[in-house]
């Protein structure tokens, strides 16, 4: 037998752009297979020198620790008008916020709603675990209604909390997005297919297409106190039902 | 009327003067949102287009939220960015201007203030010196604080601000207030100035978020530091940074302070009207001079210092309840009696207010 691990026989390597650096992440989380899925369509466009991306209030608050590109790190829901002044003023860069439900969702649906609204040639990657993790837990907009939370403790109700915000089908709405769509992360299969989302979406911001929005439909095995097997069926099971994964606006 | 130099002589508000001035500066963007008594500014660049000349981009945003993202955004991308607000609305940015501060980023904000608190009044005030500074937001900070008090020095200050807000990293405020921004009066305006080529930003700005050209080590704007040695060394750099400042860039004028037995201290539209208070006490015989602070934050501190030795009393004028009185206190040290006058709500005293105040104050008779 020869040595079976050479050059000529590799069929899979980590992207370069992403770092080497241990993550933060749990066992189990979302995070970790976007990062890398960023990291490959980076490389793949050839858009090293080019990429600046914005990180958010959140867990995804240290991406720059991870990808070997250009951040500005955003104050809470910021991301996007960050974003927008970078693209305006570097028109020929791919510009990219990466947030979270609570980021995007709650405290910056604002900046998200009119920077989508306004055109701006930028991709949003948007985590949805409906939950909010980096705090420990706590209800997020897109938490789905009975989901128990360390803030709705004896789970979400109508009268109490309001209902959970799709904030995709909102977007889908405005004359700025071109592109909006909703993936998920839980199997090979779907892994590739938000692999070519994102691809698009960097597509449409360097060739300024207008707004790309991303949902990835994702877990919190922490926030949501399940093992990483037991939140990827969880979310197939409850997250799709409510987040119906495909594009809404191509 | 246009001189050979470049230069143009034009009647104007103070506020349209700030946006031709960031025309022919080379700012390369502004962003803001629209709030009474200030709103020419972002009028006057929708008007200019200077998108189809100078390249310079124009936002109106969603809000003064998103507006002071945007500076910060664009400065940590090394471009010339400002926005502009009034009072109320840069309560708004604090967040934002506290980001800046704790990331470095250069950029200028523009405070045409009015009255307040919370909603208060479109009227003119000064009671945003407080705000402006002591560092509106989280931390331990300081914004370079400019405050112009003719149309000439709105003009002159926006290339001043930005040139101070890069050599140090530093957020740059212009504090005016509702008479600077509405009066009219001739401005020389700079000649035009081209905006940088990205060449020159990205040798003027090394730590800038331009994309890793030639695959330099990656630069990463953020104010965030877990571990707790690390973020006091960020803030002991910071500090250093701010005592330089203080040591080379205090701004202030001096009138007829000489001879002067009495002093009065104020800033911006309220010196305009201590000038001719101290011009009609000089003809009483009253000997009164002035010291305008330029610079709020550095604070003129030494030099007060020093004239507190030289007179029997200072007034500090500002239109407010006295905010900066705290500074010239804590400049003179209990060596020399200091007073405060001013109003609130708006209403902008007179000449013969601050007269009377005076010779109250310090026991003037007429002689």
């Amino acid at each position: 037998m020869g040595n079976i691990i050479s050059p000529e026989n590799i069929v899979y390597q980590k992207p370069k752009l992403l770092n080497d650096t241990d993550m933060h992440y749990c066992p189990g989380c979302s995070h970790g297979v976007v990062h890398k899925l960023i990291a490959e369509v980076i490389e793949e466009m050839g858009l090293e020198e080019k990429a600046v991306g914005v990180s958010p209030v959140g867990c995804a608050v240290f991406a720059y620790k991870y990808i070997d590109i250009d951040w500005q790190e955003a104050a809470h829901g910021r991301a996007p008008a960050i974003a927008t002044a970078i693209k305006r003023l570097w028109p020929d860069r791919l510009v990219f916020t990466y947030q979270g439900d609570g980021d995007l969702a709650c405290i910056g649906t604002a900046e998200t709603i009119h920077a989508l609204n306004r055109g701006e040639n930028i991709a949003i990657i948007f985590i949805n675990n409906a939950i909010y993790g980096m705090t420990g837990g706590q209800m997020a907009p897109t938490t789905l209604m009975g989901m128990k939370t360390a803030t709705c403790p004896y789970g979400r109700q109508a009268d109490l909390h309001g209902y959970p915000l799709k904030i995709t089908e909102l977007a889908a709405q405005l004359e700025g997005t071109c592109y909006v769509t909703r993936q998920s992360v839980h199997s090979v299969a779907a892994i590739r297919k938000a692999k070519r989302a994102i691809r698009q979406a960097f597509e449409n911001s360097v060739n300024r297409r207008g707004s790309s929005l991303v949902e990835i439909v994702s877990t919190c095995s922490s926030g949501w106190k399940k093992t990483p097997v037991e939140a990827n069926q969880w979310m197939e099971e409850h997250m799709f039902d409510f987040y119906h994964v495909g594009d809404l606006k191509v | 009327m246009m001189k050979e130099s470049g230069e143009e002589i034009v009647l104007m508000k103070g506020n349209e003067a700030i946006a031709h001035a960031a025309i022919r500066c080379g700012c390369d963007g502004y962003f803001g949102y629209p709030i009474t008594p200030q709103s020419e500014i972002l009028e006057t660049l929708a008007v200019e287009k200077p998108w189809e000349t100078t390249g310079m981009v124009v936002l109106q945003a969603e809000s003064e939220v998103a507006s002071i993202n945007m500076i910060y955004g664009g400065g940590g991308s090394g471009k010339r960015v400002m926005t502009s607000s009034s009072s109320p609305g840069v309560a708004l940015m604090q967040e934002g201007i506290a980001y800046m501060a704790g990331a470095e980023i250069p950029g200028l904000i523009v405070n045409v203030q009015r009255g307040g608190p919370g909603l208060g009044t479109i009227q003119p005030s000064q009671g945003d010196y407080f705000q402006a500074t002591r560092g509106g937001g989280n931390g331990d900070y300081y914004v370079l604080v400019l405050a112009p008090s003719t149309v000439q020095e709105m003009a002159d200050f926006v290339d001043l601000s930005f040139q101070l807000a890069f050599k140090y990293r530093i957020p740059a405020m212009i504090l005016s207030d509702g008479v600077v921004g509405q009066v009219m009066e001739k401005v020389v305006l700079p000649p035009f100035k081209p905006r940088r080529t990205e060449e020159e930003i990205l040798r003027e700005c090394p730590w800038a978020t331009t994309g890793r050209k030639g695959g330099r080590p990656i630069n990463v704007i953020t104010s965030l530091e877990l571990r707790p040695e690390a973020m006091e060394r960020h803030n002991l750099h910071l500090q250093e940074k701010y005592r330089t400042i203080r040591e080379h860039e205090v701004r202030y004028e001096e009138h007829l302070v000489d001879d002067a037995d009495y002093l009065i201290v104020a800033f911006g539209s309220a010196a305009r009207i201590a000038q001719k208070a101290i011009s009609e006490l000089r003809g009483e015989g009253v000997k009164v001079g002035l010291l305008r602070p330029i610079t709020l934050w550095p604070f003129p501190t030494k030099r007060i210092k020093e004239l507190s030795r030289q007179v029997k009393g200072i007034l500090t004028f500002e239109i407010n309840a006295g905010q900066m009185v705290e500074d010239v206190r804590l400049a003179v040290e209990g060596r020399t009696p200091v007073t405060h006058y001013g109003k609130m709500g708006g209403i902008v005293p007179t000449p013969d207010e601050l007269i009377d105040r005076l010779k109250e104050d310090f026991g003037i008779v007429e002689s």
